[in-house]
């Protein structure tokens, strides 16, 4: 390799590696024999006028190494990175969708995100993309997807799940091709609402962005906020004061207990379990209650803000908050004996769905479906980020693999999360809450990530020196989760789908940004 | 032959019909109120006094709504299956003894068990084939399992209501219910708890409820269904739970008779009648509530690995108890 080969050390904060196009594969080879479960976090494409960037974010010994390389825009060839780490698959497609590098030797270069109508040769995120070149065509000839649904292929029977499906609450397809009642095959297809999230945050201010971010999921909505305005953060090199991290910690784990409550008593839905659905759903609303007395807001939090959060905690509001968690974590103790102990939620979710740990690495999962499979990745472990350094928890990890386990992960975090929270609110110091910073951001690029509820969310910010940003990346847990669920369905029971679909804690409106 | 107006007002009245159809709404509303309690919400509160009427209004709004029937579903097995399905039922419901006798007045025959039993088969049989007959895939499957299911419960179910019969020497219900001095409960309480899970499979609730199983299958067979026949696919499966009670109350409870019994016996037979019945309800809701929906291969397995032969074996106990051990105690 020699010259094409270039380490930047202090480069956006991360250790990353200048490479030429055609040796990206090299670079990455070497690095998985230093590291075997090394994987892939997000591939950012980036327009640089006459080429095309693409930056390899790449996780191995608990850190983030980024591989850099350039193609030209009139010829964006570049060879695949699928057949070295599995997970890359789902990644690679978006980049070609979006900003339409071909990655040679795909396996399955198809659409991902766009519609199957869109335009040809037009890359929503290239700069040079305009949006009145978007004709919609009457004809749809390209519509390969839904004539396959009517064929049946002698015992084979094509079940589609979904864009509108009861077991799906939100619009996105999954093509199963089923034996009898054993899944054969899974085909996904998302983006059925794609917002184009990425293009309009280049439009607005980083302060609009916040709140544009925040809502590409309602769910986790401050983890988007918090992990957007750390990276400009990093970018303008501020210092948040300690208050103000401490809570923001708190903010983002009543984020997760709400999203994690969501989830559980949702669990108990598809399996028909519905007294454990209300259960969990009425035990939600104090979380959600805690974040309104918190934020203001019950669940689109907005309580982030360049430079630390909007509200300051009131020191008469603390044994509220403390005398809510005593409750819910009584609870949650309930709830532990009802998961060891129901032998009917046990029979649906116990051995269903199981991800091995050599599987998980491989299509590189992120947060409680990893940490599932026995992969104990937690970004507020491995990189603290707001207060986490300072707060002792546990990372919660669970061997079996199976719907049940990452079940189970869910729930001891509820308790760890209670802890955390109980905690910060002990040792919260005196101080401001936030500082003021300027609106025009330093010209620069960072990532970032954080340990949003449903896994590892990663947001990469390149700021041109004026009040709009140049490019924003996000690469959500679902869209890293998504390629595991191909491998859990395969081979399984039709009935295992839904449960063992709802204990990945898919989020759609994540996928589609 | 002489229209009997007595006879008309038993059928068409009380305890026929009428009666069925309004207790059939009252069960419903019992239901759902119990279940809203142990699921930590209100239930229906609005219609009427404690949403008591919340069911009737059900039925009313949906028979008010556009009746549809889907192009290429099989019309005539569309639109009659519903409406034979709830007949059969309430038809097999007025051959028990509600306040002392039957509603049909001397119905009762030799063997009339198993005409009942019967009944309810051919009515499932009927729910089947209006799911079949909507044209419509999650029908379809929705409209097999209930055939799957049911097939498979209601071997067993029928084994497990001959030990009653065993116990009392008579396939006649009126003859099953007069020999309970003591309730069969107590004397086969085996057979009692195995019926009422057999039951709870044939009732299709959890955790035996597959074909209604909304994340599989979205409505099962009912999928298609709207309007005034929806409400009579609601109506059969209000009075399938009710007829299910009746049955319990009749084979292991004592049927109508209890112990506070003065004054005019009718109105006595009616209470302990309901009473009962409304805790066999309660019982069937109570497990709907605490468990999950099994899966279709494992509620199979658990029917002829489990159910079967277990209620094989009580069948055996019961008789071998009958033959020589409950004549020298009583």
């Amino acid at each position: 390799m020699g010259a094409s080969l270039q380490i930047q050390p202090a480069h956006l904060g991360k250790a990353s590696i200048q490479v030429k196009a055609d040796s990206n594969r090299d670079v990455l080879k070497l690095l998985l024999e230093t590291d075997k479960s090394a994987g892939i976090v997000a591939l950012t494409g980036l327009d640089m006028g006459e080429k095309i960037g693409l930056m390899y974010h790449i996780r191995t010994n608990g850190a983030i190494v980024t591989i850099r390389t350039e193609v030209p825009k009139e010829n964006p060839k570049i060879p695949t990175i699928t057949d070295l780490i599995q997970g890359a698959q789902f990644h690679e497609r978006e980049v070609a969708d979006l900003f339409g590098v071909i990655f040679e030797g795909h396996p399955n270069p198809a659409r991902l995100v766009l519609p199957d109508d869109w335009p040809e040769n037009l890359y929503p995120l290239r700069k040079d993309a305009k949006i009145d070149d978007v004709t919609v065509k009457t004809e749809n000839p390209k519509n390969q997807a839904e004539t396959a649904q009517a064929q049946s292929d002698g015992d084979i029977v094509n079940i589609i799940i979904g864009p509108q499906h009861p077991a799906l609450l939100e619009p996105e397809k999954f093509s199963l091709k089923v034996d009898g009642e054993i899944v054969k095959h899974v085909e996904p297809r998302i983006g059925y609402v794609h917002r184009g999230v990425e293009k309009a945050a280049e439009q607005r201010t980083y302060l609009q962005d916040v709140y544009l971010v925040e809502r590409i999921c309602g769910i986790c909505n401050a983890c988007h906020a918090a992990c957007f305005v750390e990276t400009v953060e990093k970018i303008m090199g501020v210092d948040v004061p300690l208050r103000g991290q401490y809570l923001r910690t708190i903010i983002l784990e009543l984020n997760r207990l709400h999203s994690h409550l969501l989830l559980l008593g949702h669990a108990g839905l598809e399996i028909g379990y519905e007294t454990l659905f209300q259960y969990m759903w009425r035990d939600r609303e104090p979380v959600l209650n805690l974040t309104e007395l918190l934020t203001g807001n019950r669940i689109i939090a907005s309580a982030m803000t360049i430079g630390g959060v909007r509200r300051d905690l009131k020191e008469t509001d603390i044994p509220k908050i403390k005398t809510q968690l005593v409750t819910l974590k009584k609870k949650m103790d309930f709830y532990h004996q009802i998961f060891e102990s129901e032998p009917s939620l046990k029979m649906r979710t116990k051995n269903v769905g199981t991800l091995s740990k050599e599987d998980a690495l491989k299509l590189c999962v992120v947060g409680p479906v990893a940490r599932g499979s026995g992969v104990a990745i937690d970004v507020r472990k491995d990189e603290p980020y707001e207060a986490y350094g300072e707060i002792p928890f546990n990372l919660i990890t669970r061997t079996e693999g199976d719907s049940w386990a990452r079940l189970m992960v869910r729930l001891d975090e509820v308790t760890e999360s209670i802890n955390i929270i109980d905690y910060a609110l002990d040792h919260m110091p005196q101080g401001p809450f936030r500082i003021k910073v300027p609106r025009v951001v330093t010209a620069g690029e960072a990532i970032n990530h954080v340990e949003a509820p449903r896994g590892e969310l990663f947001y990469y910010v390149k700021s041109n020196g004026t009040a709009y940003p140049e490019r924003v990346k996000v690469r959500t847990p679902t869209f890293a989760n998504i390629p595991s669920f191909i491998k859990i369905a395969e081979g399984g029971n039709i009935a295992d789908v839904p449960p063992s679909f709802v204990s990945l804690d898919p989020c759609f409106s994540c996928t589609d940004r | 032959m002489v229209l009997d107006l007595w006879f008309v007002f038993r059928v068409l009245v009380f305890p026929g019909f009428t009666f069925l159809f309004f207790f059939t709404m009252f069960c419903d509303w019992v239901e759902r109120k119990i279940e809203a309690r142990m699921q930590n919400r209100v239930g229906p509160n609005f219609t009427g006094p404690a949403g008591i009427l919340q069911p009737f209004a059900d039925i009313v709004k949906l028979l008010t709504k556009e009746d549809i029937v889907p192009r290429g579903a099989k019309k005539t097995v569309f639109k009659i299956a519903p409406i034979l399905s709830f007949s059969i039922i309430v038809f097999a419901l007025s051959f028990l003894p509600i306040d002392g006798a039957a509603a049909i007045p001397n119905s009762s025959f030799a063997g009339d068990l198993i005409f009942v039993m019967a009944l309810i088969t051919i009515a499932n049989f009927f729910l089947f084939l209006s799911g079949w007959a909507s044209a419509n895939p999650y029908g379809d499957i929705g409209a097999a399992r209930v055939l799957t299911q049911f097939l498979g419960y209601d071997i067993p179910l029928f084994l497990l209501a001959l030990a009653p019969a065993f116990l009392a020497g008579s396939l006649t219900i009126s003859a099953i219910v007069a020999n309970q001095y003591l309730p069969f409960v107590l004397l086969a309480p085996w057979a009692f708890v195995l019926f009422i899970i057999a039951l709870q499979a044939e009732l299709e609730k959890d955790p035996f409820d597959i074909p209604h199983a909304e994340s599989e299958v979205v409505g099962g067979l009912e999928t298609e269904f709207c309007g005034g026949k929806l409400a009579f696919l609601r109506l059969t499966r209000d009075t399938q739970i009710v007829f299910g009670a009746a049955l319990v109350v009749e084979l292991f409870l004592g049927g109508p008779s209890g112990p506070v019994f003065f004054g005019l016996p009718a109105f006595w037979y009616f209470l302990w009648f309901v009473l009962k019945l409304l805790a066999v309800v309660v019982i069937t809701e109570y497990v709907t509530c605490l468990f999950a929906r099994l899966r279709i291969d494992q509620v199979l397995t658990a029917n002829w690995k489990v159910i079967l032969p277990l209620s094989v074996l009580s069948l055996t106990l019961t008789i071998a108890a009958a033959t020589w051990i409950y004549p020298l105690v009583v």
